[in-house]
C-alpha cells in the first residue's frame, strides 16, 4: 500500500515539478524585461508597468488563476486555452508566469538600483559602454545582492504550485487527496508534505551553495 | 603647446550655479593642484572634465582638439566615450569592482579594447609592472574587500594609469582614508609627479600639495579666487578668502 501510494503521489508531483520548472523558466527572463520597464525614463513605460506590478502583487494568486482560466470564456466568449488538461495546465502556466515574473521584477529592480553610482562612474571613466558596464560590472553584483530573496520565492513557489488545483491542475495534493475517495484513507494527502519538504530542502541547499560560490566578494 | 585648456565652464545644478566661469590652462608633465572649501565646486570641475557632468557652457580642449563646446554633447555618444580617454580619474571612494581582483581591476578596460592574444599577454604584464610600482607586488590577487583603503586607492591609481591617459584627476584621493594610509597614497602621487605624469589634484591636504604641485588654483563660489605657483598661493596669499581659508587650515 505505501509503495502504491508513494508511486502515485510521484506521479502527481510529476504535475507539480513541471509547473514548477516552467514558471522559472519564463518568469526569470521575463521578470528581468519586466524591472527593465519599470525602471524606465519613459513615462509610457514605466507607468502602465507599475500598474501591472501593483494588480499581481495586490490580488490572490488564486483569483488570478480563476480569473486566468474562467476570464477568456466569459467576458471574451473565446476558448482561449484549449480543452482538457493541456488547456488547464496551460492557462495555470499563464498565470504562474505574470505572477512570479511581477514578483521577480521588484527582486531584480531592488538588486540594480542597490549598486552604488561609483561602480557606474567607474566604468564610464574607463570608456566602457553601456552593455559592457552592465554585463561585466553590474550583473554579478546585482546577482548576488539577489540571490536570497529569490531563493526565499523559489520556495515559495514550489508551494503555491498546489493553487492552480482551483482550476483542477492535475498535481501531487489532487492525487493525494484521490485517496480520500478511492480508499477512505487521508494519510496519503498528508504525506504529500514530505514530497515538498524534501524538494524546498534541495533548494535550500542548491541556494546555500550559489551563496557560498559568491563569497569570493563583498 | 598647451597639454589642456579650460575656457569660461559653467554649470547649473537645479538653478544653483556651481561652476560660475572657470578658465585656467596647463602644461604637459605639470601638478596643477585645486584647494578650496566644500562647495567652491573643485570637485564638479573635475567631473566636468571626466564627462560624468556636462557644463552648460564653455569649452574643454586636450593637445589643441576641442573636446567640448557646450550643448553640442550627448552624453550617449560615443564620442564621449573616447573624449573621457584622455582623462584619467581617481575617486575619493575607490570605486574598485569588488568582483575582480587588484590585477583584474587594473586590466579589465585595457582587455576590452584588445584584438589578440599577444596583446592581451602584453597589457597583463604592464599591469603587474604598474602594481609593482604602486607597491603591490604581494597584493595582485586579492580582491578590493582584502586590502586596506590606501591599499584599494592605489589599485585604483594603477587601473587609471593604465589606459595612459593624457591627465590624470584626483578627486580627493586621501579624503577617505585614516591619516595612517594617506601617507602611502600621497608617496605614490608625488611619485607621478616626480616622473612629470601631468595631473590634477583636488585635495585638502595643503602641505602635500604646497610640495608637489607646480601650480595651485584656489577655488571660491564658483570662481578661481586664486592662482599661482605654491609660493605665491600658499606662501603670500592675495586674496581675502584664500587668507581666511589658509588661516582656518593652519589653525
Amino acid at each position: 500500500m505505501f509503495t502504491n501510494v508513494t508511486l502515485s503521489l510521484l506521479e502527481g508531483f510529476l504535475g507539480t515539478l513541471k509547473l514548477f520548472s516552467l514558471t522559472l523558466l519564463f518568469s526569470l527572463p521575463l521578470g528581468l524585461v519586466i524591472s527593465f520597464g519599470s525602471m524606465s525614463k519613459n513615462r509610457i513605460i514605466k507607468f502602465p508597468i507599475r500598474f501591472i506590478i501593483w494588480v499581481i502583487r495586490g490580488t490572490p494568486l488564486m483569483l488570478q488563476l480563476l480569473i486566468m482560466f474562467y476570464g477568456p470564456g466569459i467576458f471574451l466568449g473565446i476558448n482561449l486555452w484549449g480543452s482538457g488538461d493541456k488547456g488547464r495546465f496551460t492557462a495555470a502556466l499563464v498565470a504562474f508566469v505574470i505572477n512570479y515574473a511581477c514578483y521577480f521584477s521588484e527582486i531584480f529592480r531592488g538588486g540594480i538600483q542597490s549598486i552604488p553610482r561609483g561602480q557606474y562612474e567607474a566604468a564610464a571613466v574607463l570608456g566602457l559602454n553601456k552593455r559592457q558596464t552592465f554585463f561585466k560590472i553590474v550583473l554579478l553584483q546585482v546577482i548576488k545582492k539577489i540571490v536570497p530573496p529569490i531563493s526565499n520565492e523559489v520556495i515559495t513557489l514550489v508551494k503555491d504550485t498546489s493553487l492552480a488545483r482551483v482550476i483542477a491542475f492535475y498535481e501531487i495534493i489532487w492525487e493525494g487527496e484521490r485517496f480520500i475517495k478511492s480508499a477512505g484513507i487521508i494519510w496519503p494527502l498528508f504525506y504529500t508534505g514530505v514530497f515538498y519538504l524534501i524538494f524546498s530542502g534541495l533548494l535550500t541547499l542548491l541556494f546555500g551553495y550559489i551563496e557560498k560560490k559568491l563569497d569570493y566578494f563583498r | 603647446m598647451k597639454i589642456l585648456e579650460i575656457h569660461n565652464i559653467k554649470k547649473k545644478f537645479d538653478d544653483v550655479e556651481i561652476l560660475k566661469g572657470i578658465s585656467f590652462s596647463m602644461e604637459k608633465g605639470q601638478t596643477l593642484s585645486i584647494l578650496g572649501s566644500s562647495g567652491s565646486g573643485k570637485t564638479t570641475l573635475l567631473r566636468c572634465l571626466n564627462f560624468l557632468e556636462i557644463p552648460d557652457e564653455g569649452t574643454i580642449t586636450v593637445n589643441g582638439d576641442v573636446l567640448f563646446f557646450a550643448n553640442t554633447v550627448d552624453l550617449r555618444d560615443e564620442n564621449v566615450r573616447k573624449n573621457r580617454r584622455h582623462f584619467g580619474m581617481v575617486f575619493q571612494q575607490f570605486n574598485l569592482f569588488p568582483q575582480y581582483t587588484a590585477l583584474e581591476n587594473v586590466v579589465l578596460a585595457p582587455k576590452l579594447e584588445a584584438k589578440s592574444k599577444g596583446e592581451i599577454v602584453e597589457i597583463e604584464e604592464k599591469g603587474r609592472e604598474l602594481l609593482r610600482k604602486m607597491g603591490l607586488e604581494d597584493r595582485m590577487n586579492n580582491y578590493p574587500h582584502q586590502l586596506s583603503g590606501g591599499q584599494q586607492q592605489r589599485v585604483a591609481i594603477a587601473r587609471a594609469l593604465a589606459l595612459q591617459p593624457d591627465i590624470l584627476c584626483f578627486d580627493e584621493p586621501t579624503s577617505a582614508l585614516d591619516p595612517e594610509l594617506t601617507g602611502e597614497v600621497l608617496k605614490v602621487i608625488k611619485e607621478l609627479a616626480n616622473q612629470h605624469t601631468t595631473m590634477i589634484i583636488v585635495t585638502h591636504e595643503i602641505g602635500f600639495a604646497k610640495e608637489v604641485s607646480d601650480e595651485i588654483i584656489f577655488m571660491d563660489g564658483g570662481v578661481i579666487a586664486e592662482q599661482g605657483t605654491p609660493e605665491q598661493v600658499i606662501d603670500n596669499p592675495s586674496n581675502e578668502r584664500t587668507k581666511q581659508f589658509l588661516a582656518n587650515y593652519l589653525k
